[in-house]
């Protein structure tokens, strides 16, 4: 019976239903995409960060990994000191340094990435195989890099280091073989890299009398260890900045503060835009019908089960707009990513919008709620009315 | 990345004991100053690497750079040397990393970059435009971003406003039915409605672009606090004002109208008796 | 025992500052099973009085028995439970629910009383009968006619089966082969032993009626019984 009065009196007025069950939909969908923002980047950077596995960065002091073209220098004592470590599982040296290749009669950059084959987190095969420990004229290639010089697997390459501005000519070159084509973890969109062995990468790059290294990798073996570990780590080797993937999320996340707070203000906006929306739509019905609401009270029903019956109309009006939303909301937040995933040089693997189940929980559950108090007001209105006074002015 | 990104500023600053021997001078910026207390006369030892020496230098300037929306969020600070000084601090005599061409008028700056990149000898020339064009891609991001989520927005606020001006029009149902009764042509009630849904739709359209003012003030000082510049962050332009009081006038109109036209079209009798 | 006992009510709205006195000191007993009529003047305080007998708003001074139960000290569920199972409403312009059928009108109460589905339907179902609209029954009160409204909301006033019930003008809207049809369904149920209060300009509903009450200016200034019938 309660449902019956519910659903008619929404049906009633179709088009107002529809239009606040619209405004709703749209509310919810901006929530929903601002609370995925605010947690999104972060958790992807996190994830992309962890892929695979490794907890701990090296990076030369005073930057972040990647970030300029400083190196580590004499890193093959740092190495041979962390695999010493019980704690830690893995080490993997990265070296990364411009590397050109001749394709035709022009010279192709790319990023060479040096790796350690047997502890490497930097990329992902996708097809053919992967560099073996050890192997010296091996060569992983990325899609774009692949696509760009035109390579296929078993072809050979001369990669030429150190090139002289002055002259155009590169001072070293060494012979490899593709072996597979890999997706680096950390590249932007459509940026050609290749990975080779470590000591080869090193042999072309820039100062190879330094035995250099961009950053380093490390697993621990325990997850709870990992701070632990990082702090050794960086009493040990004061030449060398150390960050757990924890504290760079941190600083990722100070970066980010435009993003968090334009979510924030956002999401509170949509928020009041839905309360602001059920509360003036059933104010407004409630006191078109303050008449039957007066009858019922007349022939003998609870003022509790009023409130009940508005607020079932505030919950199935932001209940039903909560699902639009949540569906409108992952539509837009793909086309959302979208523009802000072409930021230049940020890695494809990052994400600002991550539809995670708590998310859309959360932002679901939000405007459901705030929907459900806003219709209170409307709701006490209803309930307070007096009977004969009200039955009266509506029976002039 | 600029060489200054990379500058550890250790700023131990002496005792203002005078000092006699000739420093060599640098400008630092004006939030540099004051973060640390420092002004004209004071002496700081600067040095590009923590684990190499540093070097004394005198403060002779305070300036105020340009405000810069690429550099305004990051925290670093800038300091002014005179080139020779940085390159003997950075060890790099002899290098620098960019050079700024003057074309005479008249020349167009493409083909002087064009001729400059003829020898390439360690260099690359570009024209400015492209470089700016280049260097504001983020923002082009930022900004392609904002204009979605202005849709999103417009879209949400434009349901809001149908919903209340549908209701602001129903709620003269009885109304309408006593003027059609008494005789009023439908002509003259559709527009008395709709004249009154427009003058609710301008008066609300003043009040919005009124407190989209406060809160773009209240952004821009929030945010220029925050990041000690003096960049605008919101900015209430002619146009933005125009599109969304149009918008909203537009929006109300149409509604009242609509609405305005179900309540003419109806018979007066069946207005009467839905409204009682 | 007497369905209500009224001892010197008195009823003052304010009106913009001004008291108005709607009723200056009304006693008045109904026992159960009595048919009673109350007339008087546009003014005098007709309606005032019958929500008052119903529970509808309270006398601002006065004692007021009603089943029994002294209002003044019912809390608003009291009151309220008070109406949904002892009082039925019958008013003067019907007041269904317009989104509801004929029959989920009367069962409308039965449900807020707890009563189970099936008994609701099957007692909904005998209540129109007994009005005489069984074929009614799914229609939206909307569909129906002024006559037709009147008798499911006299269905409705019945559905709890109710001590007293309370009709105010109930022909008022209706024309007078209608209004009859209402009049003769009042008689059905005074017959049936239902207490029955109308408020009435009708003299023809009057004159039929055993015991009719004049109120003038808020107070009665008439209280008879018929001698025959
Ligand atoms: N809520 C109220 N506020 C102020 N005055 C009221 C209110 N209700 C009733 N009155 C006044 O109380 C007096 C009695 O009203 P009541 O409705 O009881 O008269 P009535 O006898 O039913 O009249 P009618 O035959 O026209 O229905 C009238 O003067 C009326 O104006
Ligand atoms: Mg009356």
């Amino acid at each position: 019976m309660t449902w019956a009065l519910v659903v008619r009196s929404l049906v009633r007025h179709p088009v107002r239903t529809l239009l606040v069950i619209a405004g709703i939909a749209v509310a919810a969908a901006l929530l929903l995409d601002m609370v995925m923002l605010a947690g999104g980047m972060e958790r992807s950077f996190s994830r992309m960060l962890l892929s695979r596995g490794y907890q701990i960065r090296l990076s030369p002091k005073g930057t972040l990994p990647f970030d300029s073209e400083a190196m580590i220098p004499a890193i093959t004592p740092i190495l041979e000191d962390l695999r010493d470590d019980p704690d830690i599982e893995q080490v993997g040296p990265v070296l990364a340094t411009s590397l050109h290749v001749s394709v035709g009669d022009s010279l192709l950059t790319v990023v060479g990435y040096g790796v350690d084959p047997a502890a490497q987190g930097l990329y992902e095969l996708e097809s053919g195989t992967d560099l073996a420990p050890g192997d010296s004229t091996g060569l992983v290639v990325s899609e774009p890099a692949a696509a760009a010089a035109g390579w296929r697997l078993g072809d050979t390459v001369r990669l030429q280091g150190r090139l002289d501005p002055q002259s155009a000519r590169a001072a070293v070159e060494r012979v490899v073989v593709v072996r597979g084509v890999v997706r680096f973890l950390y590249d932007a969109r459509g940026q050609r890299s290749v990975g080779a062995d470590f000591r080869l990468v090193q042999s072309l790059g820039r100062q190879p009398d330094v035995d250099p290294a961009s950053m380093v990798m490390v697993k621990v073996r325990a997850d709870d260890r990992v701070d632990a570990v990082a702090e050794r780590i960086a009493a040990a080797h004061r030449t060398v900045e150390v960050n757990s993937v924890a504290a760079l999320v941190v600083q990722f996340r100070s970066r980010l503060v435009y993003f968090q707070q334009l979510s924030l203000i956002l999401a509170t906006i949509s928020l009041v835009v839905g309360v602001l929306l059920v509360g003036t739509i059933l104010t407004i019905t409630v006191s078109e019908r303050i008449g039957e609401f007066a009858v019922l009270r007349g022939i003998g029903v609870r003022r509790a089960r009023i409130v009940r019956l508005v607020m079932a109309e505030g919950a199935v009006l932001t209940g039903v707009g909560a699902i639009g939303g949540v569906v409108l909301g992952l539509v837009t937040a793909r086309y959302l990513d979208a523009i802000l995933t072409s930021f230049p040089g940020l890695p494809a693997a990052i994400s600002f919008f991550v539809p995670e189940r708590t998310a859309i929980a959360r932002a679901a559950i939000a405007v459901f709620v705030a929907g459900v108090a806003a219709s209170g007001y409307p709701a006490w209105l209803a309930a307070r009315a007096p009977i004969a006074e009200t039955l009266r002015a509506d029976a002039e | 990345m600029s060489p200054f990104g990379v500058l550890a500023l250790l700023s131990w600053l002496l005792p203002t004991a005078p000092t006699f021997q000739q420093l060599p001078g640098i400008a630092i910026e004006r939030r540099l100053a004051d973060r640390h207390g420092l002004s004209v006369g004071d002496t700081v030892l600067l040095t590009p690497k923590p684990d190499r020496p540093a070097a004394r230098y005198l403060v002779e300037a305070v300036y105020q750079p340009k405000a810069d929306p690429a550099t305004a969020l990051r925290g670093e600070y800038q300091i002014r040397f005179h080139l020779p000084e940085l390159a003997r601090l950075l060890d790099a005599p002899d290098r620098v990393d960019r050079i700024a061409v003057r074309g005479r008028p008249g020349v167009p700056p493409d083909s002087t970059a064009f001729r400059l990149n003829q020898p390439a000898f360690g260099y690359r020339a570009y024209p400015s435009e492209l470089i700016a064009a280049e260097s504001s891609r983020t923002f082009a991001v930022v900004s392609r971003f904002h204009r979605a989520i202005g849709v999103i927005s417009i879209v949400a606020s434009a349901v809001f406003l149908l919903c209340i001006m549908l209701l602001k029009v129903e709620e003269r149902r009885l109304d309408a039915a006593v003027m059609r009764l008494i005789g009023i042509s439908r002509a003259t009630v559709f527009r008395a409605f709709v004249l009154e849904a427009t003058f609710v739709a301008a008066v609300g359209s003043v009040l919005g672009v009124g407190l989209a003012a406060v809160a773009g003030a209240l952004t821009n000082w929030v945010y220029r606090r925050r990041f000690e510049t003096s960049l605008v962050f919101s900015h209430l332009s002619v146009e933005i004002v125009a599109f969304g009081v149009g918008l909203s006038l537009l929006l109300g109109v149409a509604v009242g109208a609509l609405a305005a036209r179900r309540l003419v079209t109806a018979r007066p009798l069946a207005l009467w008796r839905r409204a009682g | 025992m007497s369905v209500v006992l009224g001892r010197d009510l008195t009823k003052v709205y304010s009106l913009n500052g001004r008291q108005v006195a709607a009723l200056r000191g009304v006693s008045l007993t109904i026992a159960a099973g009595e048919y009673l009529a109350i007339t008087g003047p546009s003014g005098s305080g007709k309606s005032t009085l019958l929500q008052l007998l119903g529970g509808l708003d309270s006398p601002s001074s006065g004692r007021l028995e009603l089943m029994g139960r002294a209002v003044e000290g019912l809390s608003d569920d009291e009151l309220t439970d008070l109406r949904l199972r002892q009082v039925g409403f019958v008013f003067q312009r019907f007041h269904l629910m317009p989104v509801l059928t004929a029959r989920e009108n009367v069962e409308l109460p039965l449900a807020e009383a707890g009563v189970g589905r099936r008994e609701r339907g099957q007692r909904a179902a005998e209540l129109l009968a007994y009005v005489g609209l069984a074929d009614r029954s799914d229609h939206r009160a909307t569909q129906l006619s002024g006559g037709e409204m009147q008798r499911v909301a006299i269905a409705r006033a019945l559905a709890n089966r109710p001590a007293l019930i309370l009709a105010d003008e109930p022909t008022g809207e209706l024309d007078a082969a209608t209004g009859a049809q209402i009049l003769a369904l009042f008689d059905q149920l005074h017959r049936d032993g239902v207490t029955l209060v109308v408020v009435t300009h009708d003299e023809h509903l009057a004159a039929r009626v055993p015991r009719r009450v004049h109120l003038q200016d808020g107070r009665i200034d008439r209280d008879e019984l018929a001698t025959a019938r």
